[in-house]
């Protein structure tokens, strides 16, 4: 993974102490909130229900064993011993008292991490495919380019203060496990014919309350011109972005309402930073520069082409099931990336306590070169694994709690942290979660019922995705209770799940008491009507909704009079 | 970065009683609004220190021409985290190469200073209640950014980076206790 240089090491610690010296300013009074607000949120620090939300960046979801361990310690001594790792590769801390937020930015800043454009109008942490750098069907490692432009969108001055939030997303293997399509910028990289390295990519796609997939603008971006690209899009964006209302204000609805007209304007304004403004030569990525971050990105010593080992016939089940569902195939022969499931009962999906943190970093440490992964479905991931080792590993997992053999089943569900932290939240997601994997705790079903998305936000800011799951649960406010939106077939993008999509609303909303019921009738309805072979997505596209919300509705006992 | 307290302010707008001159008279460190300076430009002779202040919706490219003419671009920040004014002002240094005075005014906070001198201003007008030592404070942070800006148009990469951190040091090692 990239490794810190003595700039980028002092480059945090400047932002920590620069921190520092703006709450000490907000806590003399000399910094009200109304200005201070803007300030913290561009170093992760969020106001919730409860207590400040800390939002660490996790650049492209790498993590190493030293950096959980001290994530670990920073739970139990500031917060209440857990965290929560979001969709967006990032851990969250909600516990944490603002008179402390200089004291933690020190702790994290001395592993090298940070706050830092977790959260505010400007460009966020960029995510990627948990399995970069190991994925089998990878055409190009998508880090080194991550970190070019991590460094890039770092306190970039003239993009600090966009109309409203700025996501990209980058991936480079055949499927799209980092759901592009639905950011601000999704960028895939490929190859084009002559072999030569490029970006496609996508411009305005978003969720919220108007979900819109990007449009693609460039099918083929030379890798070196990637900066002054970013520069024209967002400069453009910058310009023409509507701040007069906030819901209208993402880069979404500037591409929907001016289509072809946004794409002439960045062309040109494109070609003019190239051909024009001073300095721009040299934001084209040198080769060089290139080689020395990809440097970083090289295999761990010692990861070499192994024998496959055989998986012996009499293995028992719940270990197949296992190397079924968390263990993934792998670039190097003899290799395999396993995720750690953070999806059982009795926590919330994402979370894991400060003793898990260490188990996992532990796990790292002994089977993956130290090294660790965040996904985006909200579940760690070691990528350096041996295939021989598989068995010890299993053993391991299981007795830290992350061995649950779900992965992208329907107890792996994204959920946001909801009204029980959230102040946005219209409603409560983790009571929801809870009872859903309650419900469907028999592992023989869940491998029965077979892949799917199931996606809960607790209000229309979509931070859990509702719009792409296969089956999407939204909280809404009603008179002052929560209430339930359901709908069917969204998709995130991947092979599985078709050409990214917001699912469609399957009727009025319904009681948090009748969710468990509506999400098992419409499981039922696909055990009914699936062909063999058909996965839930498949069966919901070739029979449409009907079958479903007659049968989610006669789930209706609280909501009849609706 | 220069901080303009605006009782010492050499420049001045021109105002009547019924709010702007549409066509003031030629004077020295005018500052105008866009729609008398499009009054008077085709009169005023040339050579004359003049300034107008841009909005910030305004497309910067539209005064390119008048550029050689202006000694002083005043942009505006509406609101302190509205940033189209940080684009404008590196336009016309980058891209314009305008080398006169580039103003901040508004709502301009200590906090933005860092911005403001990277993307090209010169002066700042702080918003009344704001502390000059702490903008001060503001610029002293960091040694060195990632991204090229109109002040170091290199970005990291293309820098010595190790000779710059060396630099950094031996010049606070020069403040060492000295209370600074």
């Amino acid at each position: 993974m990239y490794a810190y240089n003595d700039f980028d090491r002092q480059f945090v610690r400047q932002r920590a102490a620069q921190f520092r010296d703006q709450l000490d300013r907000h806590f003399a009074g000399e910094l009200p909130e109304d200005d201070f607000r803007a300030l913290r949120l561009q170093n992760g620090w969020y106001v919730q229900r409860h207590a400040p939300m800390l939002r660490v960046a996790v650049p492209y979801g790498e993590l190493d064993s030293r950096q959980l361990h001290e994530l670990a310690a920073i739970a139990r001594e500031f917060d209440r011993g857990y965290g929560h790792f979001t969709t967006r590769q990032n851990l969250q801390y909600n516990w944490i008292p603002l008179t402390q937020a200089a004291d933690v930015m020190d702790r994290l800043a001395a592993v090298d991490m940070h706050g830092i454009q977790t959260s505010g109008n400007c460009i966020r942490n960029i995510t990627s495919d948990a399995l970069a750098g190991v994925a089998a069907d990878e055409q190009v490692d998508p880090r080194p380019y991550g970190e070019v432009m991590r460094q890039w969108s770092t306190l970039h001055p003239e993009f600090a203060f966009l109309p409203r939030k700025f996501k990209i997303a980058v991936s480079g293997a055949d499927e799209d496990r980092a759901a592009i399509g639905w950011h601000d910028v999704g960028l895939q990289l490929l190859k084009n014919p002559a072999g030569e390295v490029g970006f496609r990519v996508q411009v305005g796609g978003g969720m919220g309350r108007t979900p819109i997939i990007g449009s693609v603008i460039r099918d083929f971006l030379p890798w070196n011109q990637i900066l002054c690209y970013l520069e024209a899009i967002v400069r453009v964006y910058n310009r023409y972005g509507r701040r007069d209302n906030l819901y209208k204000a993402r880069i979404k609805i500037l591409v929907k309402a001016e289509g072809q007209k946004y794409f002439d304007a960045v062309e040109a304004e494109f070609n003019r930073i190239l051909q024009e403004d001073v300095g721009a030569g040299t934001q084209l990525i040198p080769q060089a520069e290139f080689d020395r971050i990809a440097a970083s990105f090289v295999r761990p010593a010692g990861v070499q082409a192994r024998a496959e080992p055989a998986t012996p016939a009499d293995a028992p089940l719940a270990y197949t099931r296992w190397l079924q569902r968390n263990v993934h195939a792998h670039q190097v022969p003899g290799y395999r990336a396993v995720t750690l499931s953070l999806k059982r009962a009795g926590l919330p999906p994402g979370d894991a306590t400060a003793d898990q943190m260490d188990g996992a970093a532990t796990l790292a440490a002994d089977f993956s070169h130290g090294e660790l992964r965040v996904t985006h479905d909200q579940n760690l991931l070691l990528p350096w694994v041996q295939a021989s080792d598989m068995p010890a590993l299993f053993e391991a997992a299981r007795a830290g709690g992350f061995a649950t053999p779900n992965i992208g089943l329907l107890t792996d569900m994204i959920n946001c942290p909801g009204g029980d932290f959230c102040a946005l939240a219209n409603a409560r997601s983790i009571p929801v979660a809870a009872a859903i994997t309650e419900r469907f705790a028999d592992l023989d079903e869940i491998h029965d019922i077979g892949d799917i998305d199931l996606h809960i936000s607790g209000c229309i800011n979509s931070c859990g995705h509702h719009h792409s799951g296969h089956i999407g649960i939204l909280g809404v406010d009603k008179d002052g209770s929560e209430w339930y939106q359901v709908s069917l077939g969204g998709s995130d993008g991947s092979t599985l799940s078709g050409d990214s999509v917001a699912g469609k609303v399957i009727g009025p909303s319904f009681a948090a008491e009748e969710v468990p019921d509506v999400i098992e009738a419409v499981i039922d309805t696909y055990r009914a009507e699936r062909r063999a072979g058909e996965r839930f997505i498949h069966t919901v596209r070739r029979i449409g909704l009907p079958a479903f919300k007659a049968a989610a509705d006669a789930q209706r006992h609280l909501t009849a009079a609706h | 970065m220069k901080f303009i307290s605006t009782h010492q302010d050499l420049w001045h707008t021109v105002g009547g009683e019924d709010g702007p001159q549409p066509h003031p008279p030629a004077r020295e460190r005018s500052l105008l609004s866009l729609e008398q300076w499009h009054a008077v430009r085709d009169t005023w002779p040339a050579g004359l220190a003049t300034g107008v202040i841009v909005p910030n919706s305004v497309d910067i490219e539209t005064l390119a021409t008048d550029l050689p003419r202006l000694a002083l671009v005043v942009l505006q920040f509406p609101k302190w985290v509205d940033g189209r004014a940080y684009s404008q002002a590196r336009l016309l240094r980058v891209r314009w190469r305008f080398g006169g005075e580039i103003r901040a005014t508004g709502d301009v906070l200590v906090d933005m200073v860092p911005l403001l001198a990277r993307t090209g201003f010169d002066t700042a007008q702080l918003r009344p209640d704001q502390k000059l030592e702490a903008a001060e404070r503001a610029l002293s942070y960091f040694a060195g950014h990632y991204q090229g800006d109109v002040l170091q148009p290199l970005p990291a990469f293309a820098r010595d980076l190790p000779a710059e951190l060396a630099q950094a040091k031996a010049s606070a090692d020069l403040f060492a206790g000295q209370g600074i």
